[in-house]
């Protein structure tokens, strides 16, 4: 009798322990729908969509370089926690947070999702696909804020007509224009593609200046020689600096040269220098806080 | 009947154990170590099967593999370098100093820049086209080291290692730059050694030549020691030199080149092992070469965990960690050999 008990109590605990195992996401997908969100977003641009919308993701990664969030949304993003770089995102980090919901850009979660999913329902875009305001859009509806997302693209349709007169009466109808940046290194062109061109050429009516439309639509950008700058003979140039002081210098220089000053652009003080944050920021805030940059340029 | 072992053979297994506890130990602190605190009582309770979702998550998913990876390449290395330092009869042979490793990094660009996608699946060739171009560094270099009279010499190794090194950096370098930013950062950070397999895939992709390479290395122990005695030596004692020579050196590349294909280009760590393994139990291969395997899975996965807690959230590569103790250790030895 005593050995039969001993086997079948036996039998019970190991049932009770095994029923103790990993415990599934499952409950927290409810949460998802009641707007009670906790938002982890994987990518820094997804992140200032979210901020556009006034919804705080709880974590988020931070820019690549920097080791931190983005200089112009850091104050916002306070008590969010930081994930690692988007390229290799800090999975334990990212567990701990137990999320409802999971935001990633393609370009860097395509090849395994599974490993996100297991934490929480992943939602992915596609930032080359559209423009912020089609994520935009997507995330409103993911969120339940259509309304808000409506409102900041009309808010920001508005700036930019506004801005696009004073560009106009600046520089005249359809002027050309290009984007450049100087880093301690090379010196880039900026194509059509995002970050620069979708602002700079869809929203500010710029038209291409000449070899822009050039560069590979698929890269963000193409290097190029000081001596080729005057073939793109652009009305207006705007140029990112990049922050450390060699970048700084080699502007520096640039500005200097002979070349530089027989632009036509620059003999015309039609050069922009912008910073690189929020303008290579392609988000929905990002390119809200570059137009109000540009309006206070252009209102001078 | 028992044999009676020699004091040599029983200090060998002594030293042995003692690294084997280490080994233990560094692997469970390693385990401990994350962003995600959990104690070590409950560590060992997931272990047997009684964790919760997030602690076997992060256990079975994120560190255990990452240590595996780590522990075989540590363990690659130091069996590497051990075979090298035989081979070329040089203390100051390691397969990054004699350029292995940059064969292995224009291996890693030709696949990244040709055959494109770290996905999933792919990850197991990885080492195969480092280990290509690893056998096309040790090509050169032997054609380019050997003597006609004298054979290989152990001097004119490490120079030409380095000429080698600097002409595979340059072809990688010119490679890379053609890279989108995504796939050159990815490059960037392997060649200093970070330690970027993290699946169970990549351990898979690591396993078999760690696991046939290293017990055939040690099984070749008496060649080894043959073969460290010199060329006319090693003839005179009845080995076939050239056929040996060239398979040991397949296989020191083979180990190196998988392990580095995980585990990104970690330099030093194979000239440090077989040498404190030398140190602690002699020269004779059947007892340092299992030891400096050991001595180098001790040193990495203590250099990815330093790595990984001392500067979090910013982590640093483990070969760097490694390089910054394996430098001067180099130099050290360099001075003495003088």
């Amino acid at each position: 009798m005593k050995t039969k008990f001993g086997i079948i109590l036996s039998i019970v605990l190991l049932l009770v322990l095994s029923a103790c195992g990993p415990a599934s996401p499952k409950e927290r997908k409810s949460e998802e729908k009641n707007g009670n969100q906790k938002i982890a977003s994987l990518s820094i641009h997804l992140t200032n969509d979210l901020l556009a919308l006034g919804i705080t993701p709880a974590g988020s990664v931070v820019g690549g370089g920097l080791k931190d969030f983005l200089p112009h949304v850091k104050d916002q993003l306070k008590n969010t926690k930081k994930l690692g770089p988007a390229a290799d995102p800090d999975m334990e980090a990212l567990l701990a947070l137990k999320p409802s919901a999971i935001y990633m850009d393609e370009e860097y979660g395509g090849k395994d999702l599974g490993k996100f999913k297991k934490i929480a329902p992943v939602h992915v875009f596609d930032l080359d696909e559209g423009t912020w305001r089609d994520h935009l859009k997507k995330i409103g509806k993911l969120v339940n804020r259509d309304k808000q997302a409506k409102e900041f693209v009309e808010d920001y349709d508005k700036e930019t007509k506004e801005v696009k007169g004073l560009i106009q009466h600046e520089l005249g109808k359809n002027s050309k224009a290009m984007a450049i940046r100087v880093t301690a290194k090379e010196l880039r062109v900026f194509g059509t593609a995002r970050p620069m061109g979708p602002i700079l050429f869809d929203d500010l009516g710029f038209t291409p200046a000449n070899g822009v439309k050039k560069v590979d639509a698929n890269q963000p950008y193409q290097v190029i020689s000081q001596e080729v700058l005057p073939d793109f003979d652009a009305d207006a140039i705007f140029v990112v600096v990049n922050q450390d002081d060699q970048s700084k210098t080699a502007f520096k220089q640039m500005e200097n040269s002979s070349i530089w000053k027989g632009l036509k652009a620059v003999k015309n003080k039609h050069v922009y220098v912008v910073p690189d944050q929020p303008w290579l920021d392609y988000s929905a805030l990002g390119n809200k806080m570059a137009m109000d940059q540009a309006e206070k340029m252009f209102s001078k | 009947m028992k044999k009676a072992m020699s004091p040599d053979a029983r200090r060998a297994s002594g030293v042995f154990t003692l690294f084997v506890l280490i080994s233990i130990a560094a692997i469970l602190i390693s385990l401990n170590t994350g962003t995600l605190p959990i104690p070590p009582l409950k560590v060992i309770q997931t272990f047997f099967g009684y964790g919760d979702f997030t602690s076997t998550t992060v256990l079975f998913d994120y560190r255990l593999p990452r240590i595996l990876i780590t522990m075989l390449a540590g363990i690659g290395l130091g069996i590497s370098g051990s075979i090298l330092q035989g081979l070329s009869r040089n203390p100051l042979a390691d397969p990054g100093i004699l350029g292995l490793h940059a064969g292995a990094a224009f291996g890693l660009i030709v696949y990244v820049t040709y055959f494109h996608s770290l996905n999933e699946k792919a990850s197991l060739f990885i080492p195969l086209f480092t280990f290509g171009g690893g056998v096309a560094a040790a090509f050169f270099i032997v054609l380019l080291a050997h003597d006609k009279f004298k054979g290989i010499m152990p001097i004119r190794l490490i120079l030409v290692g380095i000429a080698i090194s600097a002409g595979f950096g340059a072809v990688t370098l010119f490679l890379s730059l053609r890279l989108n930013e995504d796939t050159y950062l990815f490059a960037s950070r392997w060649l200093v050694g970070n330690v970027w397999g993290r699946d169970w895939i990549h351990v898979v992709s690591l396993l078999p030549w760690i696991f046939i390479l290293g017990p055939y290395a040690w099984l070749q122990s008496k060649t080894l020691n043959v073969l460290s005695l010199g060329d006319s030596v090693a003839t005179g004692l009845g080995a076939a030199v050239q056929k040996r020579r060239l398979l040991l050196l397949g296989t020191a590349v083979g180990l190196s080149c998988a392990s580095v294909s995980v585990a990104g280009s970690i330099g030093f760590l194979g000239l440090v092992a077989p040498h404190l393994a030398r140190r602690l139990v002699g020269p004779m291969y059947q007892y340092f070469l299992p030891l400096s395997g050991l001595i180098g899975l001790v040193i990495l996965v203590l250099a990815d965990t330093i790595g990984r807690a001392v500067f979090a959230p910013n982590s640093i590569p483990a070969g760097v960690v490694v390089a910054a103790i394996g430098a001067p250790y180099f130099l050290y030895l360099l001075a003495r050999t003088k």
